[in-house]
């Protein structure tokens, strides 16, 4: 599913003192299949931005169009946007509420009105791509678990939903590296083998740069920066000056280059790139 | 839409009244109660109202922002207008069916209705200006001679310090747990008063899971940092009456008394539609 964002504007608590304009004409696309990622400091209004795409919010003025549809008017049917468009909030483990994991799981299913077998089997598929084993985990307390297996139920519980775009605020913050790298990892999978078009917020840069396929930067509310994570990362000098960081590779090439080398590396984002970077460099000065 | 609740919130500005000592703020507040109890007519209620509209254009509290803290007790307010209307017996002045409203119901219904929104207004004046910490070290103060008589006065002002501080966050809260129930299909607006009641549950349970962690939580954090009540406590900005709060404690002090003469009748003004 395609996703256009045309002048989106949100203004909190509009025509009171306290009014903040957190989104100011912002308009991109999210093409068919890809993993768009959007980065920008605490307070950039991403969180406000994702919102909007599943309807939870209503823009100030703005149109949001998902395959054609407009679903910021107002005779959109809501669960049929909900059940395309799923949204997994920043530290969804605080949302979980039922007796067992599975059941927790089944709310959204059940919300949709499908049928027990139907219900039985998504729950069955959201866990295991969640990598929570069924006969272990189906009938425990969600509050009897960990902080990464209860997001891992949360994510579950809106995969389960078969969401054709699946938007994440920050899945991974918190994790442990183990954790992090299997919930990326399930972004990816999700992406590839079920053709989910995903939504990434998050802070971590060479998550972005690893995963993604087009970034945004969002900054004060508004669109600074945009394209594919090799175009939004060469500008390192305006990412920092907006307080966000680089990925690895591209900022140990600009520490070597601080400190005396003269590799060219201005599309380097991962480590791999910086190492072969480094050794293309150290070849061309043995000759 | 759960943020529109400002009954209660502080509402940062610089004013005499804000500087105000939180001791000289509740006193008169408390005196203030007591005055419109006292007040019998509505002459009475138009000097009260005078002095509350000046203290509020003091204040710089904007009037827009108390009405809007108004709007969750507006319902209490009409509907004990509503009753009261019905109940009073006296010359009648209009009949619905068996419902007559009378003379004296009219009269006894404004009069309560003015009456509880002078109440409010007046004590939201308080929070308004005062910032909770010294809301309650007032209060701790205030209280601190009944510790004699174990009333443990710490104590109490300590937990409605840290009520006061979690309204906002769980209002927040409820708000986040809300929307991302509704991204998973649930619906709280729709159906019948019992689908409705249901619907909250998943609303519900994370809400108080998470108010108990948040609890334990900062339980543990008070502990941490060696914290063991009140005895022996010293304050970072020991309360001190300065010259402005006596100016003040004068000014309510003239303006009981006049409120309490004026209700006496012994002035020889006319009472207003005064009752019995
Ligand atoms: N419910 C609300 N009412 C009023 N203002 C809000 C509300 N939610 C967010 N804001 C304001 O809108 C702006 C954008 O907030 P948002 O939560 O979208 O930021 P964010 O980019 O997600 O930040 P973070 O990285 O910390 O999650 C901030 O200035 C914030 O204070
Ligand atoms: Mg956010």
């Amino acid at each position: 599913m395609r996703i256009d964002v045309q002048n989106l504007t949100h203004i909190y608590n509009e025509g009171q003192t306290d009014e903040v304009t957190a989104l100011d004409d912002v308009s991109f696309t999210v093409g068919e299949g890809s993993i768009t990622g959007i980065i920008g400091h605490t307070g950039s209004g991403k969180s406000t931005l994702i919102q909007h795409m599943n309807g939870l919010l209503k823009p100030s003025s703005g149109k949001i169009f998902a395959d054609g549809t407009d679903i910021t008017s107002k005779d959109v049917s809501m669960p049929e946007i909900r059940r395309k468009i799923g949204l997994v909030f920043q530290y969804p483990e605080y949302q979980l509420f039922e007796e067992t994991v599975a059941k927790d799981i089944a709310f959204g299913p059940k919300n949709l009105g499908m049928s027990d077998a139907e219900i039985e089997k998504r729950v069955h598929t959201a866990m295991s791509l969640t990598d929570l084993d069924y006969e272990k985990f189906a009938v425990k307390s969600p509050f009897e678990l960990s902080g990464g297996q209860k997001r891992r139920v949360a994510i579950a519980g809106v995969l389960a939903m078969e969401p054709e775009v699946l938007i994440l605020d920050e899945p991974a913050a918190g994790l442990d590296p183990a954790s992090h790298r299997s919930m990326m990892e399930l972004v990816r999978r999700l992406n590839t083998e079920h053709n989910t078009t995903i939504v990434l917020v998050s802070h971590n840069m060479d998550d972005v740069a690893e995963y993604c396929t087009d970034v945004i930067v969002m900054d004060d509310g508004k669109i600074f920066l945009s394209g594919t994570p090799r175009e939004v990362f060469r500008h390192s000098s305006e990412l920092e000056s907006k307080g966000l960081g680089l990925p690895f590779g591209q900022c140990l090439i600009r520490e070597m280059n601080r400190q005396g080398a003269d590799i060219s590396g201005d599309s380097v984002l991962s480590g791999e790139d910086a190492a072969e970077a480094v050794l293309r460099w150290l070849e061309e000065k043995k000759c | 839409m759960l943020r529109d609740i400002t009954l209660g919130q502080y509402y940062p500005r610089e004013s005499v009244i804000h500087r105000l000592d939180p001791r000289v703020k509740i006193a008169a507040t408390f005196l203030y109660l007591i005055m419109i109890f006292v007040v019998r007519d509505f002459t009475g209620y138009a000097f009260v109202t005078c002095v509350l509209a000046a203290v509020t254009a003091v204040s710089h509290v904007p009037v827009k922002f108390m009405a809007r803290g108004m709007k969750p007790v507006m319902f209490i307010i009409v509907f004990t207008f509503v009753i009261n209307i019905f109940v009073y017996k006296g010359t009648v002045l209009v009949s619905l069916g068996p419902l007559n409203i009378t003379d004296n119901g009219l009269r006894q219904a404004v009069f309560i209705a003015v009456r509880l929104i002078l109440l409010i207004f007046g004590t939201s004046l308080l929070t308004y200006t005062t910032k909770p910490m010294q809301l309650t070290d007032g209060f701790e103060s205030i209280m601190r001679p009944l510790t004699k008589v174990g009333l443990p006065a710490h104590e109490i002002a300590m937990m409605m310090s840290i009520a006061l501080r979690f309204i906002p966050v769980l209002l927040e809260e409820t708000d986040k747990i809300m929307k991302a129930q509704q991204a998973r299909g649930a619906d709280f607006e729709s159906g019948n008063l019992m689908k409705r009641a249901k619907s909250l549950i998943p609303l519900f349970i994370p809400l108080f899971v998470n108010a108990f962690r948040m609890a334990i939580e900062l339980a543990m954090a008070m502990e941490a940092r060696c914290y063991h009540g009140g005895n022996g406590r010293t304050r970072l900005n020991p309360m001190k009456l300065q010259k402005i709060d006596y100016i003040a404690i004068v000014l309510i002090m003239l303006f009981a008394a006049a409120v309490i003469v004026q209700a006496s009748g012994i002035t020889g003004l006319p009472m207003l539609w005064p009752s019995r």
